[in-house]
Formats: structure tokens, C-alpha cells, sequence
């Protein structure tokens, strides 16, 4: 192993993910090669002091901020209860939305390729997400008036997209 | 997670469900702070964060009983966060990053350490965490692109596991640890060189 090698292995070898065999490898090249030790030992205190920033961040928020967001959610919180059913309106209704868009995007072939991955791996084990979405394929699908069963699947695969990730092509 | 943390978000999430008196103040406890953090982290804009923070908590009430649990709750929020916040910074200008590449540690053809090197770990303890290192983190971290500075802030910073964050984040666990990596040699490159010149001053 030279030192390359062991600068990237750093990480494993501190999370204990490493088979103890390399690990020993790594041990044994540390032992006797002096720029390593030195490279480990900082990499090691590098992640002893991000994590203890973690400590000093709750008092990071400014005050002035603190008060705004108490202030702000505790009302808006405060007509949760009367406002409880427009809440639910309007989160199945954006659900419903979404879900919507994203069969149409698969009717016009405009999914991304993630999102494309995500539907064929679902459709696998999903016969009745295959036929619908083949019969969307074969323009046949009514997006407007997707099945329950249909809604509650692919709003699981919106949700397994990565964050900031849209499902339809740029 | 431990399971008293664990223990803790079910009882404020129930409560929340239930729109018990005091619960979201018990959430925002709880809660803002690290909500308010992970959005600095990636807007790097306080106004941004307050505002982002704001859409989190929103969300996080309107759409707690539609919450399955199949997550921890406060990976849920996280999640939340790290979405809103990016959907933001989609179309802003953001060119105040820097390369990571030029803090990769440098070597040989054969394989060696290529720069001299400096043990500056036992000194950093000492200081233990002084106020002007927290500073400079902060700003090596916020010099990071975002691609690199989510990953780090979660796991590292945050302390969550690396399946934790793969999961908030839509990631391979390998694919955050090569990230997770990246970001631990830049920082490490970026302290070696602010100690070095603190040295020389």
C-alpha cells in the first residue's frame, strides 16, 4: 500500500466499516511512514472539530430570528384546527397535482431518466402500475382520473426522488 | 439515533397530529435550531434561512398526519429542509464556491506524500474548539459547493450516520462516503494551510 492508497481509505478506516485484515495493512504503513501519520492524525482531528461544532450551533440563531419564527408558526399553528381540513384539501390536492403532471410527462415520454429508472423498477413488481403505465404509453391511460391505488404508488416514488430533483426533463 | 430521541419525536409528533397546546413550540425548541443551521449551510443567507426555515415548520404542520413513519421524523424535517433550500437556490447565481480539487491532498508518481507535512492535530486539541476555529469551518464549509456541503453538514456536523443521510438525501450510502470523504480532505487541506500561516504571522 503506498500513501495515496491510504489517504483514500481514511474514511472506512475510521467509520470501523473496514475488514480488520486492511485495516492492519494500514496500521502497519502508518507505523512507518512519517507524513501518514501526520496526514491521519489531521484528518481524524478534522472530524473531532466538525462535530464538535455541533455544540455551539443551537446558539447560533439569532434572537431576533428565533422570536420571528415563534411568532409566525405559533399563529399560523393556532388556526391549525379550523384550518386543519383546508390543509388536508390542499395537500391531496397538490399530491393529486403532481401526480397528475408526472403521468402526463410519462404519456408525452418527458420523464427524466431517474424518474424513468424509478417507474420501471416500481412497474416490476407492480403489475397494476405496468399495465396503466403501458396503457399510458399507448395513449389509452387517462391521467386525469388515475385509480387511488395508482395515486398512492407513484406519490411513493415522488417521494423516493432525491431532493431538488424534478422528474421531468429540462 | 438513540432511542430517546426516538421516544421524544413520537410523543411531539403525536402531539402535533393531535394540535396539543405548547406543541409547536416544543417542535420549534427542539428543532429550529438545526433546521435554521442546515439551511445557513446551504443558502448561506440568514434572511434565506429565516425564510426557508419558515416554509420547513409550514410544511412540517400541514403535512405531519400525512407523515407514515416509515423515517425517523426529524430525518423527515431534514429532508424537508434540503429540499426547500435547494429548490430556492435553483437559478440564483452561485459562483462564491471553490474548486475542491485544488485542496486534494498532493502525490508522487510512486504514490508518496508529495508536500511536506504538519502535525498541527495536537495543538488544535489544545485550543479545544476556540471560537475563531468554529469561524473558520464555517467559512471552509460555505466555500464548498453545495454538492459537497449538504453531505458534510448531515453527517459530519449533524452527526447522522451515512445511511441516514443517503436516505434524506436520495443517495448511496457509497456515493455519501466518497462525498463525505472529499469534503474531510478539504477541510483538513484548508486548516493545515490557515494554522500554517497563522505561524508565520
Amino acid at each position: 500500500m503506498n500513501c495515496k492508497e491510504l489517504a483514500y481509505l481514511l474514511a472506512d478506516y475510521f467509520d470501523g466499516s473496514m475488514d480488520p485484515n486492511l485495516s492492519a495493512e494500514l496500521d502497519a504503513h502508518i507505523a512507518q511512514c512519517e507524513p501518514c501519520m501526520k496526514f491521519t492524525k489531521t484528518y481524524q482531528t478534522t472530524c473531532k472539530t466538525a462535530s464538535q461544532l455541533r455544540e455551539s450551533i443551537e446558539y447560533r440563531i439569532p434572537d431576533e430570528v428565533r422570536a420571528r419564527l415563534a411568532s409566525f408558526l405559533i399563529s399560523a399553528a393556532r388556526k391549525y384546527p379550523e384550518q386543519m381540513e383546508e390543509y388536508h384539501r390542499q395537500a391531496e390536492q397538490e399530491r393529486s397535482e403532481k401526480v397528475q403532471a408526472f403521468c402526463r410527462a410519462a404519456t408525452e415520454e418527458k420523464l427524466s431518466a431517474i424518474a424513468v429508472l424509478l417507474v420501471e423498477t416500481h412497474c416490476a413488481t407492480c403489475p397494476e402500475c405496468k399495465e396503466y403505465f403501458d396503457n399510458l404509453h399507448r395513449g389509452q391511460g387517462k391521467v386525469a382520473n388515475h385509480p387511488p391505488r395508482i395515486q398512492e404508488h407513484v406519490t411513493v416514488l415522488l417521494e423516493s426522488l432525491p431532493p431538488g430533483e424534478e422528474f421531468f426533463l429540462a | 439515533m438513540s432511542a430517546e430521541r426516538w421516544k421524544e419525536d413520537e410523543d411531539l409528533l403525536s402531539r402535533l397530529r393531535g394540535g396539543a397546546p405548547g406543541a409547536v413550540e416544543d417542535l420549534l425548541r427542539q428543532y429550529q435550531g438545526k433546521i435554521f443551521n442546515l439551511a445557513m449551510s446551504i443558502l448561506k443567507n440568514e434572511s434565506d434561512a429565516e425564510e426557508a426555515a419558515q416554509d420547513v415548520f409550514m410544511t412540517v404542520i400541514r403535512k405531519v398526519d400525512t407523515f407514515k413513519g416509515n423515517s425517523a421524523f426529524y430525518s423527515w424535517m431534514y429532508r424537508i429542509c434540503v429540499n426547500t433550500c435547494l429548490m430556492r437556490l435553483r437559478g440564483k447565481r452561485r459562483n462564491d464556491t471553490v474548486a475542491i480539487e485544488d485542496f486534494m491532498p498532493v502525490f508522487t508518481e510512486e504514490g508518496m506524500h508529495a508536500s511536506p507535512m504538519d502535525d498541527w492535530s495536537k495543538e488544535v486539541e489544545r485550543k479545544a474548539l476556540n471560537e475563531e476555529l468554529g469561524k473558520m469551518i464555517r467559512k471552509f464549509t460555505e466555500e464548498l459547493s453545495e454538492k459537497y456541503r449538504v453531505v458534510f453538514v448531515l453527517s459530519d456536523i449533524e452527526g447522522l450516520s451515512n445511511e441516514e443521510t443517503a436516505k434524506i438525501l436520495g443517495m448511496t450510502v457509497p456515493a455519501v462516503k466518497s462525498r463525505l470523504h472529499r469534503a474531510r480532505l478539504y477541510l483538513r487541506e484548508q486548516l493545515s494551510r490557515y494554522l500554517q500561516e497563522g505561524k508565520m504571522e
